[in-house]
């Protein structure tokens, strides 16, 4: 009986040592942020997975009616192209597809393109994401630096003349979708005006430019990211002024600032270290969610200025439903954001040191 | 005026500031390369649809490919290519053939002397190894041929085993590719054809996916031009003259640049005068505004278009080919034709089921005198449904004898303006008719499958086809969408039908399939006349317009020599037999 009792105890202890690092991981405050970031990727993984399946028309359908419409095929004769081209199993069950999908995600693996077959996924957003990156992530830090110093100004001079032109401005830049402001720049710019040479400058670098660190590159890929950056700038800028003026007005009504001036401090230093640190604190979730938003790039103004981003191939892997390549995509996009976030609530402990004792 | 140039300035400096945001002193490096690329030497400048490496690759077989739809047949050139009005054929690494009933073969003679870009020979190894693929990717030629025979170098024999008239075109309008490049795979395919393999087989799948999932670092072509490769950007990519071709020397032009986009992104190309043709599908405000630039806007015909079909399941009461006759007289098809596509919607005359361009080809003058022209006509469309039986209700609504309430949806798909405009014109004429009518808009996606599936009452979808031969016509017109496909119950219209025409029941389904077979083009056309004259008198669905192309072709910025309009060279089909190719081919189009 004594002797029993160390064996009979090994396997409780265990069990209690196994409860207490799970209590322990579960208590823990990034392990549960982790947690249910991949937990949510994972839930729109699968989403994702089913719903693509769900659109009308399958790769073969949409390249049957390609072929019928563009040049008149019989349909047996599209068919019969259509059929030899695709070596895909569409009538795999679904979820087995589902099961091999999950599968080759866990090792990193988002497949092959279905479209151009015998092409990794990755290799395909390795090629397209660099570029989305640079000219969506500058011009949201354009954006955001421009938007929280023009937001602050119209807080400071409320009632001004600039007050009443910036916001009229920002709430009319607000609401126009971003694709009409690349159509306005194109045609007005540059058809109508011919003031900036909008054939040039599509794409992300002109032909017979090779790519490395040299000016020359730099200047050219510049050049071509030009439209796309200010298009971006232009309809998101509005929306930066307008949150940080009134986050600024809010701000600049707390007791501790009006305490500030009682102090006598002077106004840069209310402005900067009193009134500015603490207005930006609310945009700064948004822009960390915002840097997430970034890898989904702008489909829509790729697409217009034909430039060379995870949006460009999302349309044409969207339109030839090319399954894996929608779904490399969207898993990009929903990861970023998902993580984009969690660094959000992870950072803002630090920058918030209030968040810090809420928790 | 020196205020308004004070102002224009400022202006210009200030869109010009806004416009260089973060590059601003970029402008000049790009006028550099440009300087050194594209702009250099006599280019054509078109434009067409491309993905870049990874997406897009060099291997013409297989979907991805930069094979750049039109331009295709100036790289790896096709046997031949077709004169539409003529009847004749422009010879290209094919210099003669001919038929020979008896022994139920097409023989090809090829060009001599021709090279490919890399070097080596082209001949008949290149033809054969190029069939022997498509017969593993179950090209639609292998329906008709038995195999395929080399005597010699350059003659090529197509051993038919099912003699028919179509099989010139698919041999001759054929794309030969390099033995240099596929010649490998091509063997790989008569192993697996010689131990008896079959389409449904494991190693022929697999091999199919191994040659779709080949990827060929370069491009080897016999034709003019070729794929610069390492100046290539998602905007814009050149083909540059390939000095070793034959055809080299009358082709006027020393680059082709091609701009990449559909029809939003290049539509502000063309407006800036730097594409001089473009086969996009430009809707009417936009031709419009190449008018007023005065761009010469081309009208070649696709011997196609949209005609309203209907689901005989869903629609018992439009079993009767009165009430049909009734739909063709009541709908004035200039209004939708005009709402759609304006100057290039031409709506048919003959009513054939087949293009007017092609009925004086096929059909003696006395068949074509009975086809009823289904003019305008409201009285006579009333008369037709009266004679069927068929009374107006209290609200104006015709009721069929059986009771049905003729209320009806048209579907057609939301993203095809042109498509849209035609089906609410339809509906509009319809509902005054007396058959009430809506339009059911949906994605486009979502038509081909629907209207397989017969998930639709009436729908508007595509009649005849890009093909010289009335057969393919019919194929669309009775089978595509109708349950012999296959692939559902689609219009659901029966195809053995009773035809006063031709004193009495004949089989559709027979017909259309015997009318493209044997290598006799009297007795094809005897069956094209009675199919056509059935069809006019069915009508399983209407014709509303014959869609025709408006290509803006502006002359005098690169390019001169375009023919005068009513040239026959505009009747090829823009896409079948491009009139672009042909005219540089032969040297036409020049260089400014």
């Amino acid at each position: 009986m004594v002797a029993a009792s160390p064996t009979l105890a090994k396997p409780a202890d265990a069990r209690a040592s196994l409860f207490e690092g799970w209590r322990a991981l579960a208590d823990n405050y990034v392990a549960r942020r982790i947690g249910k970031a991949v937990l949510t990727i994972w839930a729109v993984a699968t989403m994702t997975f089913f719903l693509v399946r769900l659109m009308p028309g399958n790769p073969v359908e949409q390249f049957i009616g390609q072929l019928i419409a563009q040049y008149q095929l019989p349909y047996a004769e599209a068919r019969d192209q259509a059929a030899s081209l695709f070596a895909i199993d569409l009538d795999q069950p679904v979820y087995l597809q589902y099961f091999s999908f999950l599968g080759k995600l866990a090792q990193g693996d988002l497949g092959t393109s279905i479209k151009s077959q015998g092409v990794k996924v990755t290799s395909i957003i390795v090629a397209f994401l660099p570029w989305t990156l640079f000219c969506v992530g500058i011009s949201l830090f354009i954006s955001f630096g421009l938007g929280i110093i023009l937001g602050a100004l119209m807080a400071y001079w409320r009632g001004s003349v600039l007050d009443y032109s910036l916001t009229t401005f920002g709430s009319l830049l607000h609401s126009i979708p971003n694709y009409l402001i690349a159509m306005i720049l194109i045609i007005f710019l540059g058809v109508r005006w011919e003031l900036l040479p909008v054939v040039k400058m599509r794409g992300s670098m002109s032909p017979g430019i090779q790519p490395g660190f040299t000016l020359v590159f730099v200047l050219d890929v510049l050049f071509h990211a030009a439209l796309p950056i200010l298009t971006y700038v232009v309809t998101t800028v509005g929306t930066w002024m307008l949150t940080m003026k009134a986050s600024t007005t809010a701000t600049l009504e707390e007791d501790y600032v009006n305490f500030a001036r009682a102090k006598g401090l002077t106004d840069g230093r209310i402005r900067t270290a009193y009134v500015g640190r603490n207005a930006i604190l609310p945009l700064f979730t948004q822009l960390t969610l915002s840097i997430g938003f970034v890898f989904g790039g702008s489909v829509l103004i790729e697409s217009i200025f034909v430039y060379r981003g995870i949006g460009t191939i999302l349309v044409s892997a969207v339109s030839g439903r090319d399954y894996p390549v929608m779904q490399g995509c969207f898993l990009i996009t929903t990861a970023s954001v998902v993580f984009a976030n969690l660094l959000a609530d992870l950072l803002y402990g630090y920058v918030d040191p209030r968040v810090r004792v809420g928790q | 005026m020196i205020q308004d140039n004070t102002l224009a300035v400022r202006r210009r400096q200030a869109i010009g500031l806004a416009g260089a945001v973060l590059g601003a002193a970029a402008g000049a490096v790009p006028a550099t390369a440009s300087a050194q690329y594209g702009m250099a030497g006599k280019s054509f400048n078109g434009a067409w649809p491309f993905d870049l490496p990874p997406t897009g690759h060099y291997n013409s077989y297989a979907t991805g490919n930069l094979n750049l739809g039109i331009y295709y047949d100036l790289m790896e050139m096709p046997l031949a290519m077709y004169y539409w009005a003529k009847d004749s054929w422009m010879p290209l690494m094919a210099t003669a053939w001919e038929t020979n009933a008896e022994k139920a073969t097409f023989q090809v003679k090829l060009r001599q002397g021709a090279k490919w870009s890399d070097g080596s020979s082209f001949g008949s190894k290149d033809v054969v190894n190029t069939f022997m693929i498509q017969k593993l990717l179950n090209n639609v030629v292998w329906r008709y041929l038995d195999r395929v025979e080399t005597p010699d170098d350059y003659t090529v024999n197509f051993i038919m085993s099912k003699p028919t008239t179509t099989v010139e075109r698919y041999v001759l309008r054929m794309n030969i590719r390099p033995s240099s490049i596929y010649g490998e795979w091509a063997n790989k395919v008569r192993d697996i054809v010689n131990a008896g393999k079959t389409a449904d087989s494991d190693e022929w799948k697999a091999l199919r996916k191994d040659v779709s999932e080949f990827r060929p670092k370069s491009q080897v072509v016999t034709g003019p031009f070729m794929i610069d490769q390492k100046n290539m950007t998602e905007a814009q990519l050149s083909l540059v003259k390939n000095a070793s071709s034959w055809a080299a020397k009358t082709v006027s032009f020393d680059s082709i640049i091609l701009y990449n986009g559909e029809t939003p992104t290049v539509t502000p190309i063309v407006l800036s005068k730097e594409v001089d043709y473009a086969t996009h599908g430009f809707p009417p405000a936009t031709e419009k505004a190449f008018k007023d630039l005065g761009f010469r806007v081309l009208r070649p015909p696709t011997y196609a278009g949209p005609a309203l079909y209907f689901n005989y399941a869903k629609m018992p009461a439009i079993a009767p080919k009165a009430v049909r006759q009734a739909i063709a007289h009541a709908i004035k098809r200039d209004i939708g034709a005009a709402a759609a596509l304006g100057e290039s919607a031409e709506p048919p005359k003959f009513m054939a089921g087949f293009s007017d361009r092609l009925v004086d080809k096929w059909m003696t003058p006395d068949q074509i005198g009975k086809l009823n022209k289904y003019e305008y006509n409201l009285a006579g469309a009333e008369a037709l449904m009266t004679g069927a039986g068929y009374k107006k209700g209290s609200d104006g609504v015709w009721v069929s004898p059986d009771g049905e309430r003729m209320e009806y949806e048209v579907t057609v798909p939301a993203e095809y303006a042109d498509n849209s405009a035609l089906a609410q014109a339809i509906a509009e004429q319809l509902t005054a008719f007396g058959i009430k009518t809506t339009v059911r808009l949906i994605t486009f996606t979502q038509l081909t499958p629907d209207t397989q599936q017969g998930n639709f009452q009436m729908v508007i979808q595509g009649w005849g086809s890009g093909n010289p031969h009335p057969h393919f016509a019919f194929v669309a017109d009775l089978v595509t969408w109708n349950t012999p496909a296959g692939a559902g119950p689609g219009m659901a219209y029966p195809l053995i039908q009773k035809v006063d025409a031709l004193g009495g029941e004949v089989d559709l389904d027979a017909m259309v399939t015997a009318s493209a077979q044997g290598l006799d083009k009297d007795a094809q056309k005897e069956l094209i006349s009675k199919l056509a004259l059935a069809y006019n008198e069915l009508l399983p669905n209407i014709p509303q317009y014959e869609r025709l192309g408006n290509n803006p072709a502006p002359e005098g910025f690169r390019v001169k020599g375009w023919p005068a309009v009513g040239d026959p060279i505009f009747d090829n089909s823009p896409y079948a037999d491009s009139f672009v190719i042909m005219l540089m081919l032969d040297g036409t189009l020049q260089s400014v």
